[in-house]
């Protein structure tokens, strides 16, 4: 075996994703059947539970326009395509020199990744607050001074969930 | 810094692999045959300094199909892409916890679980609580700011309820030759080491509530 080129092209979660679909791969229980190894399937698994599952195209696509008015590294593009970040304490360890390069701006981003961005499939279906997946949320369209943001275990959001306005504190188990 | 092109989960990696199509192979389409091949060989297999092989991406090209005198397989040269997990050092991951006990936290994604937290890398001060049924194992808690609050359950725990980000300390591999014999299966263990000493790291709920003590102060 010899390799040719250790690194010819960065993948998103999303295209991996993408590529295991295109394949077949889905939740169904039928997986038994399609051309996808076990091994495969665990990817595939990780990465729909993960902020990628709900993610198409034309959100990407949104998200790169609008983001590029941040002047952010591709990197950091893609590391917030990955991970979306729906808070502050999210986005910073993803962006190098915050302060520097944004300060308020930072507030701006967070609330564009979540406009633009869908949400993970496990906030929607939230049986119990306190059982969350990677992204918990908070109430960012009303974010200004972030720390006095009330913490919202469901998302804002076109979803059925309950709202929570600026100053309302959600009951945390 | 590391460069853009660098820094993800998942890349592609073109690779050449010259190998033998057994004989009961040969009734399928070549690529079909080569593929089910290749995946055998590479899938789910850790190739050092490329990392853990996901799927056969693509199949660029097959040269040969050459039979040897006195050899009933065929023998080809295959060009061809894998998905594979490399992260890189500082890359941000959500993950599950496996097991915890005194020396650290061990995380999986699932297809992949050999990353550990040490306990140099969690956030101080930490401290462990044994089982009492079973003293390597237990639970981590982060003492922060509990000074007072002796009577409660401490609030910073990682019980492994919901899913913990951690940041990509170090990648290693076990080092082995890149030329391997042929039909010999490539593999390398990987480890990754991480760390959750870092705002917005740990436990994904500990950043939620850590919002509401603000809050309420």
């Amino acid at each position: 075996m010899k390799i040719k080129e250790a690194n010819a092209g960065a993948l998103t979660n999303f295209e991996v994703l993408d590529f295991l679909r295109s394949r077949g791969a889905s939740k169904d229980p039928t997986r038994v059947i399609v051309p996808i190894a076990p091994s495969e399937f665990k990817v595939y698994d990780y990465l729909v539970e993960s902020a990628t599952c709900n993610q198409t195209k034309e959100h990407i696509n949104e998200f790169l326009e609008r983001c590029k008015k941040y002047k952010l590294a591709k990197a950091e593009v893609l590391n917030i395509i990955n991970l979306r970040p729906s808070a502050l304490v999210e986005i910073d360890p993803i962006i190098e020199q915050s302060e520097k390069r944004f300060g308020d701006q930072l507030e701006e981003l967070v609330n564009l990744v979540v406009e633009v961005l869908p949400e993970p499939p496990t906030q929607k279906t939230a049986e119990e607050d306190s059982n969350k997946d990677k992204e918990e949320t908070t109430d960012e369209k009303n974010m200004d001074g972030n720390e006095t943001e009330t913490a919202n275990n469901e998302q804002i959001d076109e979803h059925e969930t309950e709202q929570t306005e600026d100053g309302e504190q959600m009951e945390v188990s | 810094k590391s460069k853009d092109s660098r820094r993800k989960l998942f890349y592609l990696s073109l690779i050449e692999h010259s190998m033998r199509l057994p004989p009961h192979r040969l009734n399928l389409p070549l690529d079909e045959a080569v593929k089910i091949e290749l995946e055998t060989l590479f899938l789910d297999k850790v190739i050092a300094k490329l990392g853990l092989c996901i799927s056969v991406y693509d199949i660029r090209s097959i040269k040969g199909g050459f039979i040897f005198p006195g050899d009933g397989a065929s023998t080809c040269t295959v060009e061809f892409r894998l998905i594979v997990f490399r992260p890189f050092v500082g890359e941000i991951i959500v993950a599950k916890l496996k097991e915890s006990d005194a020396n650290d936290l061990r995380l999986t994604l699932g297809f992949f679980y050999d990353i550990y937290i040490p306990v140099h890398l969690l956030p101080s001060p930490s401290r462990f609580e044994s089982d009492t049924n079973n003293k390597n194992q237990g639970r981590w808690i982060w003492d922060f700011g509990e000074a007072d609050a002796q009577s409660e359950e401490p609030r910073f725990v990682i019980d492994g309820t919901d899913q913990i980000k951690f940041q990509v300390y170090s990648v290693s591999y076990t080092s082995i030759p890149l030329e391997q014999p042929e039909n010999s299966k490539p593999f390398a263990p990987m480890v990754i080491t991480g760390s959750t000493d870092n705002d917005g790291l740990g436990p994904v709920s500990w950043w939620e509530e850590a919002e509401m003590v603000q809050e309420e102060s």
